[in-house]
């Protein structure tokens, strides 16, 4: 049969045998390119090459036929290289399920640490998120800015952002890049009466330009029209359901105002209740027009009494228009460039002494001198924790997974001989972890949904777990599982598909060593931990300290009430002594413009005036009191006597200064002489017939101030203020509170310990040293779960050394000591780092009070001696379980 | 009784692995039946009917051995079973019986 065997031999054609490989099953192409073959020579020879080759094109054609195209079921293939195919996905995350399994005890730690990481560092990114997003929800919020002042007085550069009436209209009207001007003024909280109802409510005095301004939606009502009537009123939606109900608001009058002085408003319009990261927080609007001084302050630029906001053209720059401000400050501004001049005040590096500036709305609430917010420093600490908590949980997770790998190393060995590509290995280690941090997520996620109302109510935060869905934190939090898997999954599945299978069955690969890598890391975790810890411990020196110095008065036992605008409080703090002036348990009762500390009502005021005295400016806080105020707080007096009701003209023109008033002006045995204005003609001179040592009347962060005590016969009283000598304060309160219905039946008992009052001053203090302790527990704690579980797998891995040594006499302490050592150093190590930082750091934040403790050695001891105890007592558990075992036990294994 | 189809390209294709006995493969059927039927076969046709032929259990095949002309190798050899034998001799009674029954001569009839 065979007669062409010889080399040039003519070959069926190239293109169509090709043709046929490709669509043919494979197990069929033996059979029938054979065949096609056979036929193709005996072609050839019967009808040449041309016409074979046609033919055997024909034929090839003819097979494309079901039966011999490859199909997708056709019998097994062989296992594809791609990695990342789904049924191998499904392949990976079976096995890695079995394997987390099997190693309970390493997941759960694993997971209980990652979970934990993540609930807290959702906690606190939410919480600076918030911060962060503050007035971003202004559609044009890119527009508009708030005016404040500059001033770079040669003591300190300061800005304030009280604005005098004139400036919005004038900035209006003189500058086209001024598309609106509004002026923001709130009072303290004035009473809103409708009908029976009464109560204090935040109410805002503004300009019709305001809605055009901010984006607070108008739920009712015309956003043309609302404003344009002097006597609208625009409420909020909770306002509108307490004083209404459910009934229609639009058109209906409410009473605005202070005893006496009250008048009707009809409600044009009621507006969404602000948000929570609102800067301007209102429960209604009114015209500013209606403040009982605009008349007055309409045209005078001396005044300070309101925020202005304004929204610039589309177009317009910040720059260009701050640089036309100067030509307008030094118009009208004149005499505050003068005597600042006079102070020796020199421009700042922008040519300024005094200059109308702007501030970008976004940026208001982080601005401390013109806003009350937080400084954006605390925020971008908060999430530096966040972070710090997140990496220790990572590196907890790279650390128990590198050392568990050697474990493991048999495994992969295996594997890789039986033909396991790199990539595999790496996708199905790397899916094992990312499986683990998918359950640490889900359980941190659902922990954080469980524990928000604590968290909320522990550090009195607003956040809402709905704020994850909001697309920049989605975002945040994809990125940064994204970053913990990549991070934590990602450097031990290379690490463990990088082994030598040959080194790894041989047993070559050292299961002792811990790797520079390992170290660095628990060093790393170690200095982050104990960093937090001597901060927190330092911050809450320093807070225990501004609460417990002695203010200057005693502030226990007293109890202070708000009297609330519904009630005049002279009226009232009469009737209440009339009413108490029997009770044994009453000290002294008396009442004062301005309360100390922060009550229920929030409030906190301040007064200040400026005297020109024998030529020197002095500034001083001008405090209203009443008869018994000394007495009542416990005030000694240091020269002269305290206002007395024997003489008329003590309500006229008398004084009671401070110690600092007096050294400012500049004298002993002040009693008797006089203060006056020289600058005022007209200004009444106030004779000085006391002297007391300082006191604070605010947070002891503003250091000492000095303090200028007068009566008045006319001035409202807001605060009375109660001494009781009763060993049972809480009946005290209650018998206040059922007097007080009798003499203040109008009002609301709010009253609250003075010492309660004045611990409200620190809650920003207070809450963000919650939030570091809070913090540094965790970090602690999980730094030792990290700690723990490697001194397990230490003491696994070496168990076998540990029953040799015991065989050849080595006593336990020794093996305790073998065992810990290391990581004893390692810690050791990281106290060196971290509490010189700590030391550096909170030296740097204790700069900024007036009133602050040295930085004990005591502090850095403590924590140095408890950090070692607790990695001590956690090696020292695991490396005693170890020594203690019977050797023959470990020696006869394997 | 369970009936059998077999196409008639089948069964000449049946017909021919039984007349090639152990040398029954594609080429050789193909080559077997253009020489006996005169009918312009090709080996696409042919597998087909194979393929099919197997599947309904009529044959049965293995691997023989690799010649030179088939560039090395090997061949499907087919042998019938003793169902497609059977189904052969049913198919050849039907037939024998059917045309017994014929009325002569074999013409049809032409009257309504």
């Amino acid at each position: 049969m065979s007669k062409h065997s010889k080399p040039e031999q003519p070959q069926p054609p190239y293109l169509a045998d090709k043709l046929l490989k490709w669509f043919c099953a494979p197990h069929l192409l033996e059979e029938l390119q054979g065949d096609l073959h056979e036929e193709y020579y005996y072609q050839l020879e019967r009808m040449g090459k041309k016409r074979a080759n046609w033919h055997y094109f024909r034929e090839v054609i003819g097979f494309i036929r079901p039966f011999a195209i490859k199909r997708k079921t056709t019998p097994p293939t062989l296992p594809s290289t791609l990695p990342l195919q789904l049924d191998m996905f499904k392949n990976y995350l079976t096995i890695a399920l079995r394997t987390l399994w099997r190693n309970k005890g390493y997941a759960a730690i694993n997971s209980v640490g990652l979970s934990v990481a993540f609930c807290i560092s959702i906690f606190l990114f939410l919480t600076a998120y918030l911060q962060l997003t503050f007035d971003s929800f202004h559609e044009e919020k890119d527009r508009i800015y708030q005016a404040y002042f500059f001033s770079n007085d040669p003591e300190r550069a300061s800005r304030s952002g009280g604005m005098p009436m004139p400036l919005a209209p004038t900035l209006k009207a003189e500058f086209e890049e001024v598309e609106a001007a509004a002026r923001v003024m709130t009072l303290r909280k004035s009473s809103v009466a409708y009908q029976d109802k009464r109560m204090d409510k935040e109410v805002y005095m503004t300009d019709p330009d305001f809605l055009n301004m901010f984006s607070f939606p108008l739920l009712k009502g015309n956003k043309e029209t609302a404003f344009s009537d002097l006597s609208s009123i625009l409420i909020s939606e909770s306002l509108a359901q307490t004083l209404f109900g459910n009934d229609e608001p639009l058109g209906k009058v409410v009473q605005i105002g202070n005893e006496g002085k009250q008048k009707g408003y009809i409600v044009s319009g009621v507006l969404a209740d602000a948000p929570y990261n609102s800067s301007i927080r209102y429960d209604a609007f009114i015209r500013i027009d209606n403040h009982p001084n605009f008349t007055h302050d309409q045209a005078n630029w001396g005044s300070n009494s309101h925020k202005v906001f304004i929204k610039i053209a589309p177009q317009a720059k910040q720059a260009t228009l701050e640089n036309k401000l100067k030509l307008f400050s030094q118009k009208y501004f004149s005499s505050n460039i003068e005597v600042l001049q006079k102070k020796g005040a020199k421009p700042d590096k922008l040519g300024d002494i005094f200059a109308l500036r702007l501030q970008p709305l976004t940026k208001v609430h982080f601005d401390t001198e013109i806003s009350n917010g937080p400084p954006i420093a605390i925020v971008y600490a908060l999430m530096g924790i966040a972070f710090f908590i997140l990496l220790i949980a990572c590196i907890n997770f790279i650390n128990l997974s590198v050392a568990r790998s050697f474990t493991r190393a048999r495994e992969v060995g295996v594997r890789k001989t039986l033909g396991a590509l790199k990539s595999q290995l790496f996708v199905q280690i790397w899916s094992e972890s990312t499986l683990l941090c998918f359950i640490g997520f889900l359980v941190g996620v659902l922990l954080a949904y469980q524990l928000l109302p604590e968290f909320n109510t522990m550090f009195n935060a607003q956040i809402k777990l709905a704020h994850i869905w909001e697309p920049g934190f989605i975002g945040l939090i994809v990125g940064v599982f994204f970053m913990v898997t990549l991070l934590a999954g990602g450097y031990p599945a290379l690490l463990m598909a990088k082994f030598n299978p040959v080194e790894v069955l041989k047993g070559k690969i050292s299961l002792k060593r811990p790797g520079f890598l390992r170290n660095s890391l628990i060093v790393m975790q170690f200095v982050m931990s104990s960093l937090l810890a001597s901060c927190t411990l330092i911050a809450l020196q320093q807070l225990d300290y501004l609460r417990t110095r002695p203010l200057g008065f005693v502030k226990e036992q007293v109890i202070s009430i708000p009297v609330g605008n519904q009630e005049n409080g002279r009226q009232v703090l009469k009737r209440m002594r009339a009413k108490l002036a029997t009770d044994p348990t009453v000290l002294a009762v008396t009442g004062s413009g301005i309360n100390l500390g922060r009550g229920k009502d929030r409030v906190t005021s301040r007064a200040v005036i400026a005297f020109t005295h024998k030529g020197q400016q002095i500034q001083t806080d001008w405090l209203l009191v009443d008869y018994d105020y000394l007495k009542t707080l416990q005030i000694p007096l240091q020269e002269g006597r305290e206002f007395d009701p024997a003489y008329p003209s003590d309500s006229l023109d008398r004084i009671i200064i401070s110690a600092s008033m007096a050294k400012a002006m500049g004298g002993q045995e002040l009693v008797g002489s006089y203060l006056r204005n020289e600058a005022d003609s007209a200004g009444t001179k106030y004779q000085i017939i006391g002297v007391v040592p300082d006191f604070h009347l605010y947070n002891l962060s503003n250091g000492v101030i000095p303090i200028t005590m007068h009566l008045s016969n006319t001035e409202s009283i807001h605060y009375i203020f109660v001494r009781v000598a009763s060993q049972n304060l809480k009946q005290s309160l209650d018998k206040l509170q059922h007097a007080w219905k009798e003499v203040a039946p109008q009002s609301e008992f709010i009253g609250t310990f003075l010492d309660e009052n004045v611990n409200e001053w620190y809650r920003e203090e207070e809450m963000l040293s919650q939030i570091f302790s809070l913090a540094s527990g965790v970090a602690i704690l999980l730094s030792c779960v990290g700690l723990f579980a490697m001194a397990l797998l230490v003491t696994e891995q070496r168990t076998k050394e540990i029953g040799i040594r015991k065989v050849l006499g080595a006593g336990v302490p020794s093996l305790i000591l073998l065992l810990s050592k290391d990581f004893i150093k390692l810690v050791l190590i990281a106290l060196c780092m971290a509490l010189p930082l700590a030391w550096f750091m909170m030296k740097q934040w204790l700069n900024e009070y007036p009133y602050r403790i040295e930085i004990s050695l005591w502090i850095f001891v403590a924590v140095a001696l408890a950090a070692l105890l607790i990695t001590f007592l956690t090696i020292g558990f695991q490396s005693m379980k170890a020594a203690f075992m019977n050797p023959v036990k470990s020696l006869r294994s394997e | 009784m369970k009936r059998t189809y077999l196409g008639e390209f089948e069964e000449i294709v049946l017909l021919t692995v039984v007349v090639l006995e152990t040398s029954a493969y594609g080429v050789a059927i193909t080559h077997e039946i253009i020489e006996q039927t005169g009918r312009s076969v090709r080996l696409n046709q042919v597998h087909a009917a194979l393929q099919r032929l197997e599947e309904k259990g009529m044959v049965h095949s293995r691997m023989g051995e690799a010649t030179a002309e088939r560039g090395g190798r090997r061949k499907r050899l087919f042998t019938i079973t003793a169902y497609g034998e059977q189904t052969l001799l049913e198919i050849q009674s039907v037939r024998t019986q059917l045309l017994s029954l014929l009325p002569r001569p074999l013409k049809p009839s032409l009257s309504i």
